[in-house]
């Protein structure tokens, strides 16, 4: 399943936790003029470098699906960093 | 089971069915017994999705870190990830150039780290972490505690 939902938090040294929630989809959608060349530039990289474009947007695409469930957390005494992929 | 299968081949024998209607109704039995083996199955432990990793440290505490970060010193990490997420990782080593894994053996080999990155195989990398769900790692010293393991 494509990740629906990413939430970056950090806590500065006040305590007080920041969080963003970014949902996937839409922001792919506003993302997508600047999407579509990125994607074309790593394609035409994958040609210079001699790696297969098709088995890269594969892997890519595998890796983008398994995302889901990823959790990350880091506490150093008062801050913290969390990002969260649902 | 073997009771009812006993009274067929009985009523077999005294004629009162063909042998065609015994093999369906011995068949019949057979199938009604067949969904035994996944209900002892389904009672095994489900397979673990995620690899975690955690680490509490107290370490920090009065060191240049922990006043850094105006904390008390204590960190903590928890990190969850995706088996299928390694294993995605894992299969796109199959796309690096074989060039590029040249000069990079060269250069390991350079460092005095004789690995053949080019015998490194995606599919043993994927039996590698097949058998993850069976590691624990659990480190308890006095001022850390690491664990690593599969849910």
């Amino acid at each position: 399943m494509i990740p629906r939902l990413v939430t970056v938090g950090w806590r500065p040294g006040d305590g007080r936790w920041r969080r963003v929630h970014v949902p996937v989809l839409p922001a792919l959608l506003v993302l997508s003029p600047l999407l579509l060349p990125a994607v074309l530039g790593g394609l035409v990289a994958c040609v210079v470098f001699g790696v297969s474009p098709l088995g890269a947007l594969r892997g890519a695409g595998r890796l983008v699906w398994a995302l889901p469930g990823t959790r990350f957390e880091i506490e150093q005494g008062r801050t913290a960093v969390l990002v969260n992929v649902r | 089971m073997n009771e009812q299968r006993r009274q067929v081949l009985q009523m077999l024998a005294e004629g009162k069915i063909t042998a065609e209607e015994a093999e369906r109704l011995i068949d019949a039995l057979g199938r009604d017994r067949s969904p035994s083996p996944p209900e002892a199955g389904s009672r095994t432990k489900p397979r673990p999705k995620y690899l975690r990793v955690v680490v509490v440290s107290e370490e920090g505490a009065g060191d240049w870190a922990g006043e850094a970060f105006g904390g008390d010193g204590t960190s903590r990490i928890n990190i969850r990830v995706p088996l299928q997420l390694l294993r995605a990782g894992v299969r796109l080593t199959s796309l690096v150039p074989p060039q590029a894994l040249t000069r990079a053996n060269a250069e390991l080999h350079r460092s005095g780290v004789d690995i053949d990155l080019t015998q490194l195989k995606p599919q043993h990398i994927e039996e590698l972490i097949e058998h993850l769900d069976e590691l624990t790692v659990d480190i308890d010293s006095a001022d850390a505690k690491v664990q690593i393991f599969c849910e």
